[in-house]
């Protein structure tokens, strides 16, 4: 018994040693790059895709920083500690617009060690909106599924079909699934309520959650039933189902300032870096600056992770392969066979 | 080292398919289910959003008084629950407070039975007992999504995402309660010829009341300590209040309705425990 409690002692302390050891090699002199990973999949994968990048290509270590919106972006204007973000590569600025404005202002202020600077889109045009399953609209003859409102085309359609979209909770209401708490598009849609005049006739849902908003749209339409919602794109969500885009008034910016009476305007999503990383990784900074991809890549790589079950590492090599052409144009030729050479 | 990767379970892919299939056979029974959960969670939500405020606080600080025997206790309730008023989170309060107590309700017609059979079965006790362990350390996100696809979203899911984690205390409250009987009162329960159900309900339940009452006060708490997480799947109420504030980083605003759910969490908290430990009933 008693060799046997030694031995044990003995490959502990083996262990533990070799643990400290491993912790104990003095870190690389190279500044870590961490990104703000959110928590929907297009920003993971920019994340992987920028970070695998930087990390083969250019030798900084990366890291991935989870959370919230609001706290990952807050997070990144006070950089403080080794888990800060100092990269966003997905902005939605819209959800966040106080925020922004404040840290934005910062970034300019030298006075501050708070603050970022703005290096650009990633990419342009991404959409959001108010969604129902287009079976409602157009029916589904493969699922069996009969149109259950085929003069549902625009907004302005929705307090005649109210019944269809039933809140079981107060059966003399429809429901509209509003978008996450916080996110400033929950008060742009509460407003487009007052404006088109169908703030009697349903309620708002405040889902709690993203992955509660996108498993209600999901089973949903699982279940061939009605469902009535925001959205937005890109996300793996709205590329697997079928969804249809309401009708509303073009976009125009006087209406948006005073009713927000029309269409969500095209999000541009800009990569944001903390104020600090061009002085301490300036070859990292002068790559995300020429990073761009398209709205159809970011459906493309969504897309690929959900037919395959990939995740978001896979979905970033996947990227790397199928886009060489693009991304060896961020970095030096040099760079590049580096990144090639460390690719799976 | 590494683990072979030829060794593989997948029991990812196995649980999702069970849940296509519950959700293929079952949707019409889980439907009707939802809905008379619904109704009974909107007729308790209705019962307490009627109650007028000062008839609350002070029947609450009366009871509190009752219970505890210290009438500055009772007037210390009374006064918490007119603080979560008076930071005008008093509607909000109260749908908090229904679905803690519509969860707490159907926790104990579904704990106390359980807990019953446990006690009088040693191999359901040791089946049950890794069970309730899971219940109470899974992480609450993972039963939360398929609440939500059983029962869509908003209170039903909630609720059984709360009934998960706080049946548990009740269950294993009750079968320690009847096991500590003391033998003797049993024996000699048998020996004027009782029946096992008046041995149950004249004995063991009225010996075992103390330590189930304790079970309920814990449910109670940890029930109320899901209202945060439950405002994740749509549960409207203090829990979202939270929710909104730390993703709008309103600190403000967060602590306002988080320190009213400590004061009903202390309210709750004495006035169970108080009948728990209270003799005199």
């Amino acid at each position: 018994m008693r060799t046997i409690k030694k031995n044990v002692l003995m490959f502990m302390a083996v262990i533990i040693s070799m643990a400290f050891m491993g912790a104990l090699t003095p870190a690389t002199a190279q500044k870590t790059i961490v990104f703000a990973d959110f928590g929907w999949d297009s920003a993971q994968v920019h994340n992987r895709i920028a970070g695998f990048i930087i990390e083969k290509g250019l030798g900084y270590p990366v890291k991935f920083t989870q959370g919230e919106t609001v706290m990952l972006n807050s997070a990144l204007i006070q950089a403080k500690g080794p888990e800060a973000p100092n990269v966003n590569m997905e902005t939605w600025t819209e959800n966040w617009q106080e925020l922004y404005d404040e840290g934005l202002a910062k970034g300019k202020d030298a006075g501050t060690k708070e603050g970022f600077i703005n290096l650009g889109a990633n990419f342009p045009n991404s959409v959001q909106g108010w969604y129902v399953p287009r079976y409602i609209v157009e029916g589904d003859k493969e699922r069996g599924i009969k149109p259950l409102a085929p003069d549902l085309k625009s907004v302005f359609d929705l307090p005649k079909y109210w019944k269809l979209f039933k809140d079981p909770e107060d059966p003399s209401m429809g429901i509209f699934y509003s978008c996450i708490p916080g996110w400033s598009c929950s008060q742009v849609n509460d407003q487009k309520f007052e404006a088109y005049g169908i703030k009697e006739k349903y309620n708002i849902m405040q889902p709690g959650s993203g992955p509660a908003l996108a498993a209600s749209m999901e089973i949903a339409y699982k279940r061939k039933k009605p469902w009535l919602g925001y959205y937005w794109a890109p996300t793996w969500v709205l590329g697997k189902l079928d969804m249809y885009q309401l009708e509303e008034p073009a976009f125009d910016q006087k209406i948006w300032d005073t009713t927000r009476a029309c269409a969500y305007p095209a999000v541009k999503c800009d990569i944001l870096v903390h104020k600090k990383l061009p002085e301490q990784a300036p070859e990292v900074v002068e790559m995300l600056k020429k990073y761009e991809t398209t709205l159809d890549i970011n459906n493309k790589f969504l897309a690929y992770m959900q037919d395959s079950k990939a995740d978001t590492d896979e979905a970033a090599q996947w990227f790397l392969k199928e886009y060489e052409s693009l991304w060896t144009q961020w970095v030096s030729a040099d760079v590049a066979a580096k990144v090639k050479a460390a690719m799976k | 080292m590494q683990f072979p990767e030829a060794i593989d379970i997948p029991l990812d892919v196995w649980v999702d398919a069970a849940m296509d299939w519950v959700l293929a056979t079952f949707s019409g029974f889980f439907d009707l289910l939802g809905q008379i959960i619904l109704y009974f969670m909107i007729y308790i939500e209705k019962f307490f959003l009627w109650i007028p405020w000062p008839v609350l606080v002070i029947g609450v600080g009366l009871f509190a008084w009752r219970v505890t025997g210290r009438w500055w206790s009772g007037f210390l309730m009374g006064a918490m629950l007119f603080f979560i008023g008076a930071l005008g989170l008093w509607k909000l309060g109260m749908m908090t407070l229904s679905l803690v107590v519509a969860s707490v309700l159907i926790s104990l017609l579904i704990g106390i039975p359980f807990g019953i059979a446990m006690a009088s079965s040693n191999r359901f006790e040791a089946v049950l007992k890794p069970i309730l362990d899971g219940m109470q350390t899974m992480p609450s996100f993972v039963y939360l999504i398929p609440a939500l696809m059983l029962f869509g979203l908003g209170k039903v899911p909630a609720l059984f995402a709360t009934i998960i984690y706080a049946v548990p205390p009740v269950i294993r409250l009750t079968n320690v309660g009847i096991r500590e009987v003391s033998p003797s009162v049993i024996e000699a329960a048998h020996a004027f010829g009782s029946s096992y159900w008046q041995i149950l309900f004249k004995a063991q339940l009225p010996l075992a009341r103390p330590t189930i009452m304790v079970g309920i006060n814990q449910t109670t708490m940890m029930a109320l300590s899901m209202v945060v997480v439950s405002s994740m799947i749509g549960a409207k109420g203090l829990g979202l209040e939270v929710l909104l504030a730390i993703n709008r980083i309103e600190v403000g605003r967060g602590f306002e309705a988080g320190l009213c759910i400590v004061f009903m969490a202390i309210v709750i908290d004495r006035i169970t425990f108080a009948l728990a430990t209270n003799k005199k009933h």
